[in-house]
């Protein structure tokens, strides 16, 4: 399957890729040799393109997002994202978004998406500034008093996502965002999120479980195989744009859907 | 029950305790001299508050209080801090606190006593003694207790330890501690107690024991109340402290 890609990533690479990696492997230490997480990844992002990764429970997807954010080093192989590497986490140049929307409880809406701000030291009346800028985008006016224990569990993904766009990095990386929450609420949130990415053009790369979720976002979806992971195949999501509901009982769609999880199921 | 009905039944339980604490010994069902009658403490009371012996007795215990406090909870949380945060310290720390935590501490009065003499130091020393321990407990479990998430999207914004320390950790913690800081200081003013009755010269606690040996009852009861009423407000007043910063807790 490694031939598929190479032709996607050449064209990537002419165009100044947003992400590169090169050669990436990862072992957790531990007894027997370790757990291997990765095995020899190798892909590249092209700049404002909306990439999934999609796989099987511990095949190393959520291991290789925190090495494109800086907060994990891999035992081997380069990343480097907008043509540097990522020795520690640089929030202006790479925004991480959780599963967990993780605000903190003690701060207020608007405190918690200031929050990367105030650790810059900037000052209050521009990070209130921002910070409301970002609540309205993401539909949440008026909220900013809240604290997150008053919110529902797609108001705290919000407010998350608000938080991982304050500070305008150009390439956003999301682990499984919406998989706490429940299926209507996730349909709404990716539409939302596809609508704010629309407005910017910033690069994604988004970790899903769902086989749905990766064909309705994705310009194209990079398929893991289990651990240790390995990517098995690389699908260009031709659906136009923006894309809709309906498009979801399309045959083209329904067909992505079973060419991932062919390869998921027969993949070793 | 309405909130009318709630404080009628709780005024009703009060006359009813105070109305037998008057009435019991006045009809002679319970021994006057060894209950005496609630107007009979109360006049007495009054009586001795005015006694400048007895305000300086007060004073010296509120003092002890405050001052032992002061001196276990930032010491005793600081230790509980170090010993969750650092690995090696932890190996080595936690089985022995865990046993030491399970004896009760009043056995090592006496140990004060030898090495502080009878006096201020050593009721504050005891006191910080014990209170400390609990803090110490108590810091140890609310460092367990910061969310990893949190301190990974705090990472992941670039936070440096400092930042993490301080806006992580301690607002993380401070419910926590505001929680053990109630508790322990019931327990500082137990240790202050139990070290003025023991072995001392002043003090509230002292002047109980003294009365209870001398068997003047009515004062007993008197001292008993004004403790009560020292220890009621030490505690709310942490309350409420507590209440102002926890007003994110669900």
């Amino acid at each position: 399957m490694q031939h598929l890609a190479n032709v996607t990533e050449l064209k990537a690479r002419l165009e100044a890729p947003a992400i590169e990696v090169e050669g990436l492997s990862h072992v957790y230490a531990g007894p027997d040799g370790g757990v291997k997480a990765l095995l020899d990844i190798r892909l590249a992002v092209g700049k404002g393109r909306f990439v999934v990764i999609v796989g099987p429970s511990g095949c190393g997807k959520t291991s290789l997002l925190m090495m494109l954010a800086g907060l994990l080093q891999p035992s081997q192989g380069t990343i480097s994202c907008l043509g540097r590497p990522m020795p520690k986490p640089d929030p202006q140049r790479v925004g991480v978004i959780f599963q967990e929307a993780s605000l903190f409880p003690w701060l207020t809406t608007l405190d918690n998406i200031e929050f990367p701000l105030s650790l810059r030291g900037m000052p209050r009346e521009e990070r209130r500034r921002r910070s409301a800028a970002m609540l309205g985008l993401v539909g949440l006016e008026g909220f900013g008093e809240r604290y997150p224990h008053e919110l529902s569990g797609g108001m705290k993904q919000r407010v998350s996502i608000a938080r991982g766009l304050v500070q305008d990095p150009p390439l956003l990386l999301m682990d499984e965002p919406f998989a706490a929450l429940d299926e209507q609420t996730r349909m709404t949130m990716g539409h939302e999120l596809l609508r704010i990415w629309s407005t910017t053009e910033k690069t994604v790369v988004f970790i899903t479980h769902s086989l749905t979720e990766a064909v309705y976002l994705a310009d194209e979806v990079l398929v893991m195989s289990a651990r240790p992971g390995r990517i098995i195949d690389h699908i260009q999501v031709t659906l136009p744009r923006p894309r809709s509901y309906e498009m979801m009982a399309t045959e083209v769609f329904g067909q992505l859907r079973e060419r991932i999880w062919q390869q998921i199921r027969r993949a070793p | 029950m309405t909130r009318a009905q709630i404080i009628a039944t709780r005024l009703a339980l009060l006359a009813l305790v105070l109305g037998a604490w008057e009435l019991l010994p006045r009809l002679g069902a319970i021994n006057a001299l060894l209950l005496p009658p609630l107007s009979q403490v109360l006049t007495t009371l009054v009586e001795l508050l005015g006694r400048a012996s007895v305000q300086e007795a007060v004073t010296v215990t509120a003092l002890e209080v405050i001052v032992a406090f002061v001196i276990a909870v930032p010491l005793g949380a600081l230790a509980g801090i170090l010993i969750a945060e650092n690995d090696y310290l932890s190996e080595i720390f936690k089985p022995m606190l865990f046993y030491v935590f399970s004896i009760p501490k009043s056995i090592f009065l006496p140990m004060f006593i030898l090495v502080f003499g009878i006096g201020f130091q050593q009721k504050v020393a005891y006191a910080a003694f014990t209170t400390g321990f609990v803090v110490l407990m108590s810091a140890t479990a609310a460092v367990e207790s910061v969310k990893p998430d949190h301190i990974l999207v705090a990472r992941s914004y670039g936070a440096t330890q400092a930042q993490i320390l301080w806006r992580v950790y301690v607002p993380s913690m401070l419910p926590f501690l505001l929680e053990t800081m109630r508790i322990s200081m019931i327990f500082n003013f137990t240790g202050v107690m139990i070290a003025e009755m023991y072995a001392s010269r002043t003090g509230i606690g002292h002047l109980i024991a003294n009365w209870g040996e001398n068997f003047q009852m009515p004062q007993l009861f008197a001292g008993v109340i004004v403790l009560s009423a020292v220890a009621i407000i030490f505690n709310e007043a942490v309350r409420a402290l507590e209440a102002r910063c926890s007003t994110w807790r669900t």
